[in-house]
């Protein structure tokens, strides 16, 4: 069993992981050029007005009373008002749209790569030096290589523009307005019982899905690969097979276990990369999610919706990582020693 | 057409009237064909760059917020489908002398909850946008409340429910152009004195009527509006619907998934073109593309013979053909053609290298100097390849012997940095607000400060300078020739002093005039009726589906 104690550190390093990560994008932010009050005001504003917004916003005060505001409200979880994305709305409400359209995209893109990526991973292992073992691994390599922005655009002509069977962009069908329930929009049809909708978000999904899971599954199936074939070597897997088990068994049964660990961690990893990796996918597929949010607040100088996201994401990262600890010290207890 | 010219007589009014009167016959007995009033059926998507950032059009600047409040609300004076005259819409008659207005208006325009429109409305809509007393006041985040009617009104005034009285600070002929601006829709009182949030509802006299606003998945539901006044709508439905990239936007189009796209940039009309199921259309645009000499901090530009040697070295139609696409045409003048304020007279500076040195060595400039050219980064509709016009700026003005070092920058950068006057040579251009030409002179060459004795520019730093004048250029026989337009009622007397300032910033030339683009769409052929409009709209509730 994991202990509390280990639980409760980790947890207690959030805090100072969340609040460089604030401290630092607060610095990007106004160390780097745009000015949010021009956005807001718009080009046909006198430079008075720009001033006057300017002070509407804080903007004028010292940098330090900013930061000091910043952090207070950060603290508090009050993450401002958006400057230019929806004028007026709460960080928060916006984080709240956008987030679960992410989450969906990575876990879904997650659970292709392991579906996928595992048993390529210990067929590889299991069939080393053949035919299997070499395409397995030639895959493999391509997944990682290829990027997401030439791997999707490729699937936008072939499936929907050369054979026409999947939908080039979007979430789902632009007649379906479904009610929000989970934000999750799978889910969200299924609550609604529109069984057309569902299909359209489902076919809406499958691109990207291919795009994040092929990437994922690519570095699953290797990490599986050289976990599985050095467990392989172990004695006690000998040992096993000595005492007359099946090979299927003692696979199965012993060296999936012990494989496993190094392969958590990757799964760890990529689920944070697959947020990141969410930013090139979203924009590639049209997608609302934290990703293209994050990259529209940049190029309009949302600082509040900036600061924000950024934090969402290194939480997330953060807290991924945690499980993933929590994951590999129940899979080998040594660790929590 | 009523209010083209400022003063406009009832008698002028009723035979324009009469005129409207057969072409509304004939929209409706066309509407009526199809159904008219949402009976025609069918679901119109209209594809764009960018989500709405609110539905409040008194709290933006932002071109897509106003492409789907302009289908909810009407102003009291609109801009005609796919031109520059301006017609009625919530007024149906008006008059300007001097400094007073007076409109008289629609008695049988109600908004879409039911409540009849009056002239409480537009006093309620005005004092919500710019009087600071008002407890319901929006608030200075736009500068459009200022920029419409805050700089020019004195006061407004209801002489019963449907007549307004305005009385203008000063005459202001482009005035009536003002009201037609998106930002000077009508509001319902009641709902500005409620409990009503318009940045995510909506409640208007125009077509169309807020069904669903989904902030997920940048889409906005339209359906039609039961109480509207006039013609249309013809779909059933019409949905806003955010594809930010050019490419699977227009992807989008052709695969059938959007009847209508905007913002096409060159790389993409072909795309367009090649497919059997949708065109290209394009309409004259009301914009201008240009390089602006910052007077204030470049001795040499002060000189306009270092300016016109610039003008001459710089080859704006290979910039325009090649860069641009043919997208554009090659500009002259700070006035685009589609306004009666263009002098037809003029033509663009021909590429003639030989008469720029010249030019220069008569300034004492033979020897060439250097500059920074500062830039924005992204395409903008005016300049759809800002990186690559500034490479072509250098390329030119290498061979008379003039260095340019490129300074790129973001956009909001780039305009608080060139606002600032920081620039000694910036891309720039200009879209139209209210189509008048007006909008071009007087706020990007007219200084708005005095100009010094003896010289014809000004310190950038001059208390009141207008800084959308990146030039610092202050040539007083222009600025009298502007403000005199700007003060006379009559159209031919205000075009022929603008055609006189077109040819005086012609021959000064504070500007490298560079292009004016056209308006491109991506149009799918089942749409009908569709037109494409520079300025107002889009009218989607005239269009039809098949």
């Amino acid at each position: 069993m994991v202990s509390k104690r280990f639980i409760a550190k980790r947890l207690l390093l959030l805090g100072p992981v969340l609040f460089g990560v604030a401290t630092v994008v607060f610095a990007i932010l106004h160390l780097s050029p745009g000015d949010p009050a021009i956005a807001i005001a718009g080009e046909r504003a006198s430079q008075e007005f720009v001033e006057q917004v300017r002070s509407d916003l804080g903007l004028t005060d010292p940098l330090w009373e900013q930061y000091v505001r910043f952090l207070g409200n950060t603290a508090t979880l009050d993450f401002g008002e958006s400057y230019q994305i929806r004028r007026g709305a709460a960080v928060g409400d916006i984080l709240a749209d956008r987030l679960p359209i992410t989450i969906e995209l990575a876990v879904l893109g997650q659970i292709a790569g392991l579906l996928f990526g595992l048993p390529l991973g210990i067929l590889s292992a299991v069939k080393k030096d053949t035919l299997t073992d070499h395409f397995s691994r030639v895959g493999a390599l391509t997944g990682i290589s290829v990027p997401i922005y030439w791997s999707g655009p490729l699937l936008i002509l072939l499936f929907a523009q050369v054979l026409g069977i999947l939908p080039t962009s979007g979430r789902i069908g632009s007649t379906y307005f479904i009610d929000s329930k989970t934000g999750f929009i799978l889910i969200d049809t299924l609550l609604a019982g529109n069984l057309a909708a569902f299909q359209s978000a489902a076919l809406h999904l499958v691109m990207p899905v291919i795009v994040l899971g092929v990437y994922s599954m690519a570095f699953i199936s290797r990490m599986m690969r050289s976990s599985m074939l050095e467990v392989v070597r172990q004695d006690y897997m000998r040992t096993a097979r000595a005492k007359g088990q099946g090979a299927k068994t003692t696979v199965m049964k012993h060296g999936l276990r012990n494989a496993f660990i190094p392969v958590i961690t990757i799964i760890g990893i990529q689920f944070g990369s697959m947020l990141g990796g969410s930013v090139l996918t979203e924009t590639v597929f049209e997608i609302n999610g934290i990703g293209t949010l994050l990259v529209e607040a940049i190029n309009k100088s949302d600082y509040p919706v900036v600061q924000a996201t950024v934090l969402v994401f290194a939480f997330m990262y953060t807290i991924v990582n945690l499980f993933v600890d929590i994951t590999y010290s129940v899979l080998d207890p040594r660790i929590d020693q | 057409m009523p209010g083209d010219n400022n003063q406009v007589s009832r008698r002028r009014f009723m035979k324009s009237a009469g005129s409207a009167t057969v072409v509304a016959t004939a929209a409706s007995s066309v509407s009526g064909c199809l159904g008219g009033n949402g009976s025609g059926g069918g679901t119109l998507r209209y594809g764009r760059s960018s989500h709405s950032e609110t539905l409040d059009p008194q709290d933006t600047t932002s071109g897509e917020v106003s492409k789907v409040t302009n289908q909810i609300y009407d102003g009291l004076i609109d801009f005609e489908p796919g031109e520059a005259a301006i017609t009625q819409s919530l007024a149906v008659d008006w008059s300007m002398e001097g400094t007073d207005v007076t409109l008289e208006l629609r008695e049988d325009a109600q908004f879409d909850d039911g409540t009849d429109f009056t002239a409480d409305d537009f006093i309620a809509t005005y004092r919500r946008f710019v009087d600071e007393e008002y407890e319901y006041h929006v608030g200075d985040l736009s500068s459009y409340g200022p920029f419409t009617l805050g700089n020019w009104i004195d006061s407004v005034e209801a002489d019963g429910d449907y007549t307004l009285n305005i009385t203008l600070t000063d005459p202001y002929a482009p005035f009536l152009r003002n009201l037609a601006m998106f930002a000077a829709v009508v509001l319902p009182k009641d709902a500005i004195e409620g409990d009503f949030d318009f940045a995510t509802d909506a409640n208007g006299t125009g077509p169309f009527q807020l069904d669903k606003l989904d902030n997920s998945d940048g889409r906005i539901k339209l359906t039609p509006n039961d109480n509207y006044w006039g013609d249309g709508p013809n779909v059933d439905q019409l949905l806003f619907i955010e594809r930010g990239q050019n490419s699977t936007r227009t992807q989008a189009l052709t695969e059938g998934e959007l009847e209508i796209i905007d913002n096409l940039g060159p790389n993409n009309i072909g795309q367009v073109e090649d497919s059997d199921a949708a065109e290209v259309q394009s309409g004259e645009g009301i914009n201008v593309g240009y390089m602006s000499f910052n007077q204030s901090r470049m001795e040499a530009f002060r000189d306009p013979r270092v300016r016109r040697a610039i003008s001459y070295a710089i080859n704006t139609e290979a910039i325009v053909s090649q860069v641009y696409s043919g997208i554009a045409e090659q500009a002259d003048q700070p006035c685009p053609p589609a306004l009666f304020g263009h002098n037809d007279d003029l033509s663009p500076y021909p590429h003639d290298t030989e008469k720029a040195q010249s030019l220069l060595e008569d300034a004492g400039y033979g020897d060439g100097f250097s500059f920074k050219l500062t830039t924005f980064q992204n395409a903008r509709g005016y300049n759809p390849a800002p990186m690559s016009t500034a490479e072509s700026i250098r390329t030119d003005l290498r061979e008379i012997g003039i260095e340019v070092s490129i300074d790129d920058r973001q956009f909001s950068d780039y305009l608080t940095y060139t606002s600032e006057g920081k620039h000694d040579a910036s891309l720039a251009g200009w879209y139209t607000d209210n189509a008048d030409p007006d909008n071009f002179y007087y706020v990007l060459l007219h200084p708005q400060v005095e100009s010094p004795e003896g010289q014809d520019w000004v310190d950038w730093d001059t208390e009141g300078y207008n800084t959308s004048n990146r030039t610092a250029w202050a040539n007083q026989k222009f600025m009298d020739l502007i403000e005199e337009a700007q003060q006379t009622s009559a159209k031919d007397e205000r075009a022929d002093l603008y055609h006189d300032a077109a040819q005086l910033a012609y021959d000064e030339a504070p500007w490298v005039y560079i292009d004016y683009a056209d308006e491109i769409r991506g149009v799918r052929n089942t749409v009908n009726n569709y037109q494409v409009s520079a300025i107002g709209g889009p009218h989607l509730h005239l269009v039809d589906v098949e």
